[in-house]
């Protein structure tokens, strides 16, 4: 009620002072309503209608059933207590997607899963030999690594595995 | 007119290259306009025998369909356990950390979780293009094998423990300073941790030679890093950018503060019996006093005709203060009265005190 008769003393006073749109900036500060939560469906991916939409096993467990169904992506010690390097390790790992995403480009067939260990980053991933040569995968394993060890400045390790096609590593239709 | 038939057979090679040339450009029209494939044939055809040519209506007849050569997919090759003896070597076949590789480890394994039989066709994922088994370390590379062939390679590095320091009481008495370093191992580019540059050291006290005066300078100027209770001294230092150098710098303090200790500044002569840290019984009175009653009663003693009540220990001449406070009886007396003053009034300091005073003034009767 203090609050309410302060608002009104508030508007008599600004009518004359103030203008009316400084009066309702300072309203607007003031929320009480509940929070909705409704957007909280991050990394779900959206069923279609007749379930035709392929997943693999990654894409199909939820990010909050990480390590109960699935395993983490990155390896590395930066998140335990009292390490450093956080920021720097998390941001290699966003170029390294990046970059990888890129130059396999169709083949690639899983995320890429990043392991440190000492100065060493292994990269280990799926790839479809459906639209890829065998020379190109060998071509383009060399040259990731030759590339991410030059910019990284470590010893970058490409740890791949061929499958037949895509359809392979579908784990189930939403 | 002269000058131009002079030059007439050049110009007439000049006109021929030139109409030589618009022909070309008509056939290369023709070419465009009709099909490349339709005129070669019409040439053909046309110098084969010398018929008119026949306009081919585009679409018309079917034309022969080139075959469009596709790229078969090459075949897997099959999976190296299929082709695996029995009796392999397996340090041979995985011989260092590696990604689980579904071709080469010989045992079925599966992995992940299926919630219904709609997914997977329920069952779980086995090894092949599995991404979870995939993810996380595995110990292939540390089989029994592996770590036996590991010790014989580093066996020729290792030497015998050495003579003489079989037990720790004999490491300690060999080697009193205790050095406490910590290497850090993380996943980064640089070895380089700030944190490794802490060291500190350890040792007791009682391992250093120091008098009375010294041990407690010592203990003042090392404050809290001495422990009472186990008497050890810790000496903890990260000032300095590197290990070797804080390393260095403690020892100079440990032998700077051994030094200092064993001065006697002149302003430590000023010390006076209330600033005593503790109780010292040949600085009190109670040390006057206990000499005094000691010639007192020997000269009561020497008056006295009776041999019974009298104190035997006491050698003829009382005059000396040090021969008598040397006597074993007055010695122990001390120990008690220092004890029940330094360590606080308890049954045991108590019951010290009582038998230090029977036997100094030599009671026999049984006091409570």
């Amino acid at each position: 009620m203090a609050l309410f008769s302060n608002m009104i003393a508030l508007s008599q006073m600004s009518q004359k002072i103030l203008p009316y749109s400084t009066l309702r900036v300072a309203l607007r500060g003031l929320s009480t309503s509940a929070c909705v939560c409704k957007n909280k469906r991050t990394g779900v991916p959206k069923a279609t209608q007749f379930k035709t939409r392929p997943l693999t096993y990654e894409e199909a467990q939820a990010p909050h059933y990480m390590y109960q169904r699935k395993g983490w992506l990155s390896w590395n010690t930066t998140n335990l207590y009292e390490e450093k390097r956080i920021a720097e390790t998390t941001f290699e790992d966003l170029i390294i997607r990046k970059f990888i995403f890129g130059t396999w480009h169709g083949a690639l067939t899983s995320e890429v899963i990043i392991k440190r260990r000492h100065n060493l980053i292994v990269l280990s991933y799926l790839v479809t030999m459906e639209k890829t040569l065998l020379r190109q995968i060998y071509f383009l394993k060399g040259y990731t690594e030759e590339l991410l060890s030059t910019w990284l400045k470590c010893p970058v390790k490409v740890e791949l595995q061929a499958i037949g096609s895509k359809a392979e590593v579908i784990f189930k239709k939403i | 007119m002269a000058a131009l038939r002079q030059y007439s057979p050049i110009v007439n090679d000049i006109h021929r290259t030139f109409l030589t040339s618009l022909s070309a450009i008509q056939f290369r029209h023709l070419r465009s306009s009709t099909g490349h494939r339709q005129t070669e044939r019409n040439e053909r055809e046309l110098n084969d025998s010398d018929s008119f040519r026949v306009y081919e209506i585009e679409g018309l007849r079917k034309s022969k369909e080139e075959k469009k050569t596709r790229r078969v997919a090459p075949k897997p090759f099959a999976p190296r356990y299929r082709s695996m003896p029995v009796d392999q070597d397996w340090t041979n076949v995985w011989p260092s950390a590696a990604t689980f590789k579904w071709a080469t480890v010989p045992f079925p394994v599966r992995q992940g979780y299926i919630k219904s039989s709609a997914e997977n066709e329920g069952v779980i994922p086995a090894k092949y293009g599995n991404l979870e088994l995939m993810k996380g370390p595995n110990f292939l590379h540390l089989t029994p094998a592996h770590i036996k062939k590991h010790c014989a390679a580093l066996k020729k590095f290792c030497t015998p423990w050495p003579e003489g320091l079989e037990t720790d009481g004999k490491c300690r008495h060999h080697f009193p300073v205790e050095s406490i370093t910590s290497d850090y191992v993380f996943a980064a580019p640089s070895i380089r941790d700030e944190r490794a540059r802490f060291v500190t050291i350890k040792f007791y006290l009682s391992d250093l030679e120091l008098d009375y005066h010294a041990r407690d300078k010592f203990i003042r100027l090392v404050g809290t890093r001495y422990n009472k209770d186990t008497d050890e001294v810790t000496f903890e230092s990260g000032r300095c950018p590197l290990k070797a150098q804080n390393l260095d710098f403690l020892k100079f303090v440990l032998t700077a503060l051994y030094f200092e200790s064993w001065k006697y500044e002149s302003w430590e002569k000023l010390k006076e019996l209330s600033d005593m840290e503790r109780y010292f019984w040949d600085l009190n009175a109670s040390r006057k006093k206990c000499t005094s009653l000691l010639r007192t009663i020997k000269s009561l003693d020497d008056s006295s005709e009776s041999n019974s009540d009298k104190l035997n220990y006491l050698p003829p001449d009382v005059s000396d203060d040090e021969a008598l406070c040397s006597l074993p009886e007055v010695n122990k007396y001390k120990v008690a009265i220092e004890e029940i003053f330094n360590e606080g009034e308890n049954i045991d300091t108590i019951n010290q005190y009582k038998n230090a005073v029977k036997t100094l003034l030599n009671i026999n009767s049984d006091v409570v």
